[in-house]
């Protein structure tokens, strides 16, 4: 396990800085300066402004200076925030994405896993039939839309929750909301498809002829069964989250990474663009590390070596 | 105990020579795996409907350029943000009117519309027909959906398949490459393919799948380990099963559910990028329309034509609803563990 | 955790959820009350270096927390701020300003004469790389400082005393009193700039004020901030507002639900959300100075060299279509290069729009303009024009490219692909030349007409169409020095420049609008004494009033 381990973390390394290489020779190939009104500007001026974010260096001198930073959590300068470290910029965002993120995932999966579950056990009736509609709803709204219609109808029409902005938890459960209908849907319909699955294999039919209850079965072998495989779904989960953030943020003035992104891009804000991607990375290859060794151990089927042929 | 009975001699006859073999014959008609699933895929109702509906909507986007009532890129902006108009009805939002302040306005008045003019779904911020572009914007939609999904399926359950069944230190290099990928947010990836490329329709399939394959990738190959343990797959290879044959015959069928299920959601999730990049810019450029930029461009007006946004919403929610109906029916079709 | 947890916690989940949205109503209704402004602004704040200060939001706030000579007033008028007395010299070269004693920082310091000297010296010093430098052009030595030609020393600026300060201008500057209102000829206490280095105006606390309002809660980074009351202020008892609350919103649906949530006072209104306010009772218009045009690349389209050419593009637009039905933002179609609004005629007091306009030229025409293509295209020797559009990427700009290219394709033969590019993208491939045709949006600096004029000269570096006019050039050199000190005849120089631009379509003029920060808006009718400038920084919150 421990060399295990350790082999993974070498290869997590590996990843980010493989990551960090390609987007930093991408970036470079993008047109972009940090300056806004270029012809404005004498000569001397230019060449100040680019040795303040270091571009007065041939690129492979800036390569190994954003490595070194980059181990130090060091990402540069943002060019849209005059002379603001983007570190500085994505500690003070960070939070607000992280809180929606983590109440959107629990949210989601959980009544994702109730919906599906209870679809499954209701197989071919018409509590199937609703849950099934429900979760094909939640998955065929785009969250950008969702967010409008949960912005117009239940922030301002219905006055239930604040309309946008950011303070009490009374402003997170509308994009919560936003964000959990794809993590929701996806979960219900993994759950119902894989229980469905499990419930018709041979040892459910045991524990049955056992004479199980029904509860019995459910709990004790069909969720419990179903739940594994579920693991493989979080690292995407993960992904989709944050993609949903960087519309639903906007939407609903929400000061976090995701609506920083998107403006980092169309104001061709590179070290921004830069420090999001590698935080993000960074957070993904961690879920994926963590969901593989869960995996591993409740399956034990799943060999962590990767098997041999 | 002596009985007697008295069976007639022609109570019993002697069996032929052929008749004797139809022991081993099964009395139902022999089906191939695909006739199978279409036999019992027509059982299903739910999901044929949806299948023709989607057949209804891909014919009908096929044929715009012929049915369409209107040029979609065709700017009249003398006739902008005209609402609904179906000459005869008289339903709010459909007779011509929007909400103005509270009260309904009679916009085509508004705009000295000729009355021998309608628009059926309303025009929008430059006059263009809004069903017409609908249409097209379902086709531009619909293609980078298919193209994207099969590219993505193909990579997918090849990478999958062939990374998960060779194992050992193949499995090793091929799991690394697929980590990096995937640990990069896709949406990066998209990004900056779609600025070197320009958004057109190809470059955002092929960004949307170079960036999506990998999760198909990762199910397959979780798939392919847990299944290459199996017995039948043993003993298949037992008995010289060449691997191709396996992983055609045992592998694939028994993946099935999986493949259709991540192709069902691969399909949405491309429309929801498409429509996403769309919406913060670097999607589809103007004037071409795709059911994304109709989106996006709708919300900005959502509370005052609100049918600018609802219309081609509901056409993507109708596709995205039929692709999964009938992908639960594809399913239970395919999977050969749930027939009864 | 054991399965059963996990269904218990997803059920309390889901009841939250419902029970949540139950007592959610506590938090929403409540308007704001005497003393609060509530406002929105699109962006956020990079920062608050007075020297480096360059986007709408940072501006605003230095503008309303700091002070400099004059502070600007109703109808561009420069009032005295720190300034009690100005004597200007016969030539308009040597400017004295005796300044007001014992203002305050909001640390303490005193607000003196060397405050200026050093806030100027840092501004043009290369070092400092201040991207709104090119401003002080004009004043002695500023451009060859800034070339690193001359010692930040000699720039034109001395303290004589405490409260005394003296400005030697290289040539007049006509509109010179509107720029010492702007936020980047205001002073700086070296003290705190010195003490702060690199951190300085970095966050609400590394910067002094000295103006109606302090910036706080400001992080540097963050969404939300406040302005409140500078009790440091030398004329605090005119400031009748204790705090004004700022929050980034950047979509305008969200700002306008805001709105009508009554969480803001004040949203700009956009499109379709104009046409249905407009008769709403907070419905207010403040117009922008910003002017929509094509610049038509001849250095790189031979065919855009051709007079008539241009003028078939240009009569082939209908701008009131544009204004009236697409943008709708009440914008105006516009009929030349400068903006209606911006500068009035010395003598009779007409608009300098009104007295430059040139028949013809931008009103939509299709059949004449087809008639100017085909004469156009015979003597250019070409029979059909393709270009490429470029324009940013924001909604409306796209709408305009989509505008302008089915006004264009009307035109037989003329085939128009669009770019969309964000604004720096917009910005670097126009300076150097990378387009056909371009978009541009130029918001006034200060209200005069130079402020347009000037970027059309053969040499000017905005000019990135490379239209070249040796008229125009004469008229524009001699309003800026041989009729500098008169100001009809300087009047007269620029009208005759702008006829000339129009005529020869220079560019194409598309309309005069709104950019972020003015145009259309819903303000609560109890928001009053808004000062409002269409250009330069737009709102003056010195005065205003919640009632």
């Amino acid at each position: 396990m421990a060399k295990y381990l350790l082999k993974r973390l070498f290869y997590l390394l590996l990843t980010l800085f493989l990551i960090a290489t390609i987007t930093f020779f991408m970036m470079k190939l993008l047109p972009g300066t940090p300056l806004s009104n270029e012809s404005k500007l004498s000569h001397a001026q230019i060449q100040m402004i680019y040795h303040t974010y270091g571009l007065d260096k041939p690129v492979w001198q800036q390569y190994l200076i954003y490595l070194g930073g980059m181990v130090q959590g060091n990402f540069g300068l943002s060019f849209q925030f005059d002379n603001q470290p983007v570190s500085y910029l994505l500690a003070t965002r960070m939070p607000a994405s992280f809180q929606l993120g983590v109440q959107a995932m629990i949210v989601g999966v959980l009544l994702g896993i109730i919906v599906g579950g209870i679809a499954a056990i209701r197989r071919n009736t018409w509590v199937d039939g609703t849950m099934t509609i429900i979760s094909i709803l939640m998955i065929s709204i785009p969250s950008f839309v969702l967010a409008i219609l949960l912005q117009y109808y239940l922030g301002l029409k219905a006055g239930a929750f604040p309309v946008a902005g950011w303070g009490n938890f009374a402003y997170t459960i509308l994009p919560t909301i936003a964000l959990a209908g794809s993590p929701f849907a996806t979960t219900a319909r993994f759950i119902r498809t894989e229980m469905v699955d499990v419930m018709s294999s041979d040892y459910i039919e045991l524990a049955k002829a056992k004479g199980l209850t029904q509860t019995g079965v459910v709990y004790h072998h069909a969720l419990r069964n179903s739940l594994i495989p579920l693991i493989t779904l979080i690292g995407p989960l993960t992904v989709n989250l944050m993609t949903g953030s960087l519309v639903v943020e906007n939407i609903f003035a929400v000061p976090g990474i995701g609506e920083q992104f998107v403006k980092s891009i169309t104001t061709n804000d590179y070290p921004t663009i830069m420090g999001i991607t590698m935080m993000y990375s960074v957070l993904l290859v961690i879920v994926l590390l963590i969901t593989d060794i869960v995996y591993g151990i409740v399956d034990p089927r799943i060999r962590l070596q990767g098997g041999q042929s | 105990m002596a009985e007697n009975v008295n069976v007639p001699n022609d109570a019993f006859q002697p069996l032929g020579q052929e008749e004797h073999l139809d022991n081993e014959k099964i009395a139902a008609p022999s089906l191939t795996f695909t006739q199978d699933a279409w036999r019992r895929l027509k059982k299903n109702k739910i999901a044929l409907i949806s299948m023709w509906i989607l057949v209804a909507i891909f014919a009908i986007s096929l044929a715009g350029p012929v049915i369409s009532p209107h040029q979609p890129n065709n700017a009249q902006p003398a006739y902008t943000n005209l609402p609904p108009k179906i000459p005869g009805v008289h339903i709010p939002g459909l007779d011509g009117t929007k909400s103005v302040d509270g009260g309904r306005v009679d916009a085509y008045e508004q705009q000295h519309v000729p009355a021998n003019k309608y628009w059926i779904l309303g025009t929008d911020y430059l006059g263009r027909d809004l069903l017409s572009r609908i249409i097209a914007g379902t086709r531009v939609s619909l293609m980078v959906a298919l193209i994207a999904t099969l590219m993505d399926l193909t990579i997918g359950v090849g990478y999958g398949l062939t990374s998960g069944w060779r194992g050992g230190r193949t499995d090793m290099i091929m799991q690394r490459i697929i980590e990096i990928l995937s640990s990069v947010p896709n949406l990066v990836y998209m990004i900056l393919l779609l600025v070197v490329m320009k958004g057109s329709l190809l470059s955002i399939s092929l960004a949307i799948a170079i960036s999506g394959w990998t999760t198909m990738a990762r199910l397959i190959r979780a798939e392919a380990l847990t299944l290459k343990s199996q017995e039948y797959i043993l003993s298949a290879r037992t008995l010289g099963e060449s691997s191709w044959k396996i992983a055609w015959k045992h592998l694939i069928p028994n993946m099935s559910s999986v493949i259709i299920i991540q192709t069902m959601f691969t399909i949405p999730s491309v429309i929801f990028f498409e429509a996403f990049l769309s919406y913060i810019g670097i999607g589809i450029q103007p004037p071409t329309a795709s059911l994304g930029t109709l989106i996006s461009d709708g919300q900005k007006n959502f509370q005052f034509l609100p049918f600018q946004m609802w219309y081609p919403a509901i056409v993507l929610m109708i596709i995205l609803i039929c692709f999964n109906l009938f992908a639960d029916g594809l399913r239970d079709a395919f999977d050969p563990r749930s027939r009864e | 955790m054991k399965l059963r947890r996990v269904l218990a916690l997803g059920a309390v989940a889901a009841i939250a959820a419902v029970t949540l949205t139950a007592c959610g109503n506590g938090s929403n209704g409540a308007s704001s009350h005497k003393g609060t402004l509530n406002l929105t602004t699109s962006a956020e704040m990079p920062g608050l270096d007075t020297s480096k200060v360059t986007d709408n939001s940072s501006l605003t706030a230095l503008s309303n927390t700091q002070e400099g000579i004059y502070r600007i007033g109703k109808n561009s008028k420069p009032e005295n701020a720190l300034a009690t007395k100005t004597t200007v010299s016969k030539d308009g070269l040597h400017w004295t300003f005796d300044l007001r004693k014992n203002t305050k920082w909001s640390n303490g310091d005193k607000v003196t004469a060397k405050d200026f000297v050093y806030s100027w010296q840092r501004t043009n010093d290369p070092k400092t790389a201040s991207q709104y430098a090119y401003l002080f052009e004009g004043v002695k030595n500023a451009t060859a400082i800034q070339n690193k030609k001359a010692d930040v020393k000699s720039l034109g600026v001395k303290a004589d005393g405490d409260y005394k300060l003296d400005v030697t201008l290289e040539k007049p500057i006509p509109y010179f009193k509107l720029l010492l209102g702007f936020p980047i000829f205001f002073p700086q206490d070296q003290k705190v700039v010195e003490k702060y280095g690199s951190q300085y105006g970095m966050k609400a606390d590394k910067q002094v004020y000295n103006g109606p309002f302090k910036v706080e809660d400001w992080t540097g980074t963050n969404t939300k901030w406040k302005w409140v009351k500078n009790s440091s202020y030398w004329d605090k008892q005119a400031v009748k507002t204790n705090t004004i609350n700022w929050q980034v919103v950047k979509e305008s649906n969200t700002a306008l639900n805001l709105f009508n949530s009554g969480k803001v006072d004040r949203t700009q209104l956009q499109g379709s959300q104009v046409a249905n306010y407009k008769n709403n009772k907070n419905y207010v218009y403040y117009q922008g100075s910003t002017s929509a045009y094509l610049e038509l690349n001849e250095a790189k389209v031979p065919a855009f060299k051709n007079q008539k050419i241009r003028q078939a593009l240009s009569m082939s637009l209908d701008r009131k279509q544009l204004v009236n039905n697409v943008l709708q933002d009440g914008s105006k179609a516009a009929t030349g290069l400068i903006p209606s609004k911006l500068s009035k005629n010395p003598q009779t007091g007409a608009d300098f729009a009104k007295d430059s306009q040139v028949p013809d030229v931008t009103d939509h025409n299709l059949s004449k303009a087809k008639a100017l293509l085909k004469e156009g295209e015979k003597e250019a020797g070409i029979s059909d024009l393709n270009f490429t559009l470029l324009a940013d990427d924001t909604s409306t700009a796209k709408q305009n490219a989509e505008f302008l290219q089915s006004q264009f394709e009307k035109l037989p033969g003329v085939k128009v692909s669009l770019q969309n590019v964000p604004f720096k993208n917009r910005l670097t491939k126009s300076s150097n030349g990378d387009f056909d045709a371009v978009i541009t949006l130029w918001g006034a600096d200060y209200n005069d007409p130079y402020t347009y004029s000037s970027l059309f000269t053969a040499d000017n570096s905005q000019n990135n169409g490379k239209w070249a006019n040796e008229q125009y050039d004469t008229d524009i050199k001699n309003s800026a020095d041989k009729d500098a000190n008169d100001k009809q005849a300087r009047y007269n120089d620029l009208v005759d420049a702008e006829k000339t631009l129009t005529k020869e379509v220079g560019v194409i003029p598309m309309y005069w609008g709104t950019a972020s920060g003015s145009g259309p808006m819903l303000q609560k009718s109890y928001v009053k004494g808004v000062i409002y400038n269409s250009a330069g920084v737009n709102f003056n919150y010195k005065n205003v009033e919640v009632k």
